[in-house]
């Protein structure tokens, strides 16, 4: 047989083709539901870590289903807000039919294009308001969770992940504890518009809206910087009536 | 025919070293090489990644067109390495161990030494040899990487595996986690082996 | 004027070679000399002014979340970004293909000297890197994907001729014996690498 024939050639790429996508999109469709599941508790964990509802080992320990217990049992409630601070829908948040904004990137595209977008908010019972934030990293996505106090300013908690940075040094977002619990205590900047936040290189020292950067991870400090300011100048509306209600 | 066999697993580790003699896989050796941790997690990847796949094209060397080759060598690389990743992400206990390789998948789809060897290798010799050469790369490979990352930690954070070993009073050396001094290493390892090995030095 | 920019910043500040490391394997191995060094700069720019669009187009129409609206409002939900790896590797493998036959047939002495990295331009992780880097950069209009992956090929190819030309002075140098070749290759492009690092983080 003449492996080098036109002919050949054609067919045998079409099988290839046809094969390998077939099988990847059978397995894509099988596994989401799965896939979906592990998800869903991942973002809860990391919401939870953030607002300090467990330690973070703890979460991380625990199975899908206690997270997802966990999370019905302190959360007050969910909604989502738009770029007015207006509450625009409820988030189911009974047990078996948790309802999330897990999708960021969408609600990244809608702020930027500054309409349309439907911004998560998780308040607990504890007092705590976790909101998201997302933007780019080196390589691919960085996102995070940051708990807010009752005054809507003053930050309790954070977690942050990533899709793909650089182990050791942009990773460390995520496995440094150090990185976020710096962030424990210091105060978003309400009234500095499009730069509630910072992230500098060296010395943030005392300053009350600034935590230091990671040292080699130059890229993947700025990218989160960003996702902070950006999401965080789309969330002041809201957080601008919880620091009113606070204040009365 | 024993004699071969051998040959085939020693030579990739020493002699024909992916990184330090054939100058494969460089990129990823610089991206991983920061910690001890992630360096054997890309290994250990890497390793099962070059058998699977020079095993797959071996089986299917006598019918790949070579004309459309690498495409074909390409799509069984990424199909196999994607489809992993996603029985990985799907099982509840595996989830965890799949957020830590996710950084590594693109990595390793373009490493050069999976491709090298099918190249090299694999297309030309029957599955089980093939088998062995994809493994024994991927060890050579791994290696280098671990030699490299326990320097990088060692001088650049002082620890190893993230547990402090040189004394708090070491100020980490932040040249060492930046990616060109991992070229610098990699010239220095280079030189040593072939201070050993004479066969290897260049005229 | 932001074509402007984003092709300058392309070029020096997020250098394939120097800012990400990437694509490093043909890079040490084809810069013996400065003629062989031409030739393969010149297939990475070539390759990349067309499979960059081609993926820009392919990620905006087909595979992105939402992307497969134009078919009709029922489509609107598919996500077809777990074939994103596949399918940027697929156009870059089979227009390298294309490259390789060209060149194969018109230029044989360039054919012989590239050898086996022609086909490894391929797994150049330079090229997929950049479709992947266009892929989160959400470019706004496919003018943005082809001024960038014009400005890294670019980039990508000034470093591999600098380096060429380095090496060829090198040869006349005294080398420690064991040093010689790839090893202090290494060395010189990691210092090349410092000498780059003043562009980092500048704004244009």
């Amino acid at each position: 047989m003449n492996t080098n024939s036109n002919v050949y050639t054609v067919i045998y790429t079409t099988i290839v083709v046809v094969v390998v996508a077939a099988v990847l999109a059978f397995t894509a469709t099988r596994l989401r539901p799965a896939q979906d599941a592990n998800a869903k508790a991942e973002t809860l964990r990391q919401m939870m870590a953030a607002a300090q509802i467990k330690p973070t080992g703890e979460l991380y320990a625990a199975r899908n289903a206690e997270v997802l217990g966990i999370y019905s049992d302190n959360i007050a409630e969910a909604f989502t807000v738009d770029l007015q601070g207006r509450k625009v829908g409820e988030l189911s948040t009974a047990s078996g039919k948790i309802e999330l904004v897990d999708k960021l990137k969408p609600q990244n595209t809608a702020i930027k294009a500054g309409e349309g977008a439907t911004l998560p908010v998780y308040r607990f019972k504890s007092g705590i308001t976790v909101v998201p934030v997302y933007g780019a990293g080196l390589w691919g996505p960085v996102w995070g969770y940051l708990a807010l106090q009752s005054d809507g300013r003053t930050i309790a908690g954070a977690y942050f992940d990533h899709e793909g940075e650089t182990p050791g040094l942009g990773a460390k977002i995520k496995d440094e504890p150090w990185f976020r619990e710096q962030f424990v205590g210091k105060v978003i900047d309400l009234d500095a518009s499009g730069n509630p936040f910072d992230i500098v290189k060296g010395g943030a020292g005392d300053d009350a809206s600034k935590v230091d950067a990671i040292t080699g991870a130059t890229m993947t400090s700025k990218g989160l910087d960003q996702a902070i300011d950006v999401w965080i100048s789309a969330y002041v509306p809201y957080l601008r009536t919880l620091t009113n209600s606070e204040e009365e | 025919m024993a004699q071969k066999l051998k040959e085939t697993i020693l030579n990739p580790i020493l002699k024909n070293n992916p990184i330090t003699v054939l100058v494969l896989g460089i990129c990823s050796s610089l991206a991983v090489t920061v910690q001890l941790k992630g360096a054997i997690v890309m290994a250990l990847s890497v390793i099962v990644v070059t058998g699977l796949s020079s095993l797959v094209c071996s089986l299917l060397r006598n019918t790949i067109p070579n004309r459309v080759r690498i495409i074909v060598q390409l799509v069984v690389v990424a199909l196999m390495v994607i489809l992993v990743d996603q029985i990985l992400k799907a099982g509840e206990s595996t989830y965890a161990i799949d957020k830590q390789l996710s950084v590594y998948i693109g990595l390793i789809i373009t490493n050069c030494i999976v491709m090298g060897r099918i190249e090299a290798f694999a297309l030309g010799n029957k599955p089980i040899p093939s088998l062995l050469d994809g493994i024994a790369n991927g060890v050579g490979y791994g290696l280098i990487l671990i030699i490299v990352a326990f320097f990088r930690e060692l001088l650049g954070s002082g620890t190893l595996f993230g547990l402090q070993v040189l004394p708090v009073s070491y100020i980490p050396n932040n040249l060492v986690i930046l990616p060109p001094f991992a070229l610098i290493l990699l010239g220095c390892i280079i030189w040593v082996q072939r201070a050993f090995d004479k066969d290897l030095q260049e005229k | 004027m932001e074509y402007v920019s984003l092709f300058v910043k392309s070029i020096f500040v997020d250098n394939m070679i120097f800012a990400y490391f990437l694509g490093m394997c043909s890079y040490l191995a084809v810069s013996k000399n400065v003629k062989t060094a031409n030739g393969l700069g010149l297939a990475v720019i070539f390759v990349l002014l067309f499979t960059l669009p081609i993926n820009y187009l392919l990620n905006t129409y087909v595979l992105q979340p939402g992307a497969l609206k134009w078919l009709g409002p029922q489509f609107a939900e598919v996500d077809l970004s777990f074939l994103s790896f596949i399918i940027f590797i697929a156009v870059i493998a089979a227009f390298v293909q294309v490259v390789e036959m060209v060149v194969e047939k018109f230029l044989p002495s360039l054919y012989s000297s590239l050898g086996i990295f022609l086909p490894l331009i391929a797994v150049n992780c330079a090229i997929l890197g950049c479709s992947l880097f266009m892929q989160q950069r959400d470019f706004a209009n496919i003018g943005e994907a082809a001024v960038y992956s014009l400005g890294s090929g670019i980039g990508w190819y000034l470093a591999i001729v600098c380096l060429a030309a380095i090496r060829e002075k090198m040869s006349y140098c005294k080398i420690p014996k064991p040093l010689k070749g790839i090893g202090i290759t290494f060395i010189t492009v990691g210092l090349m690498g410092m000498a780059f690092m003043i562009f980092m983080g500048i704004q244009l």
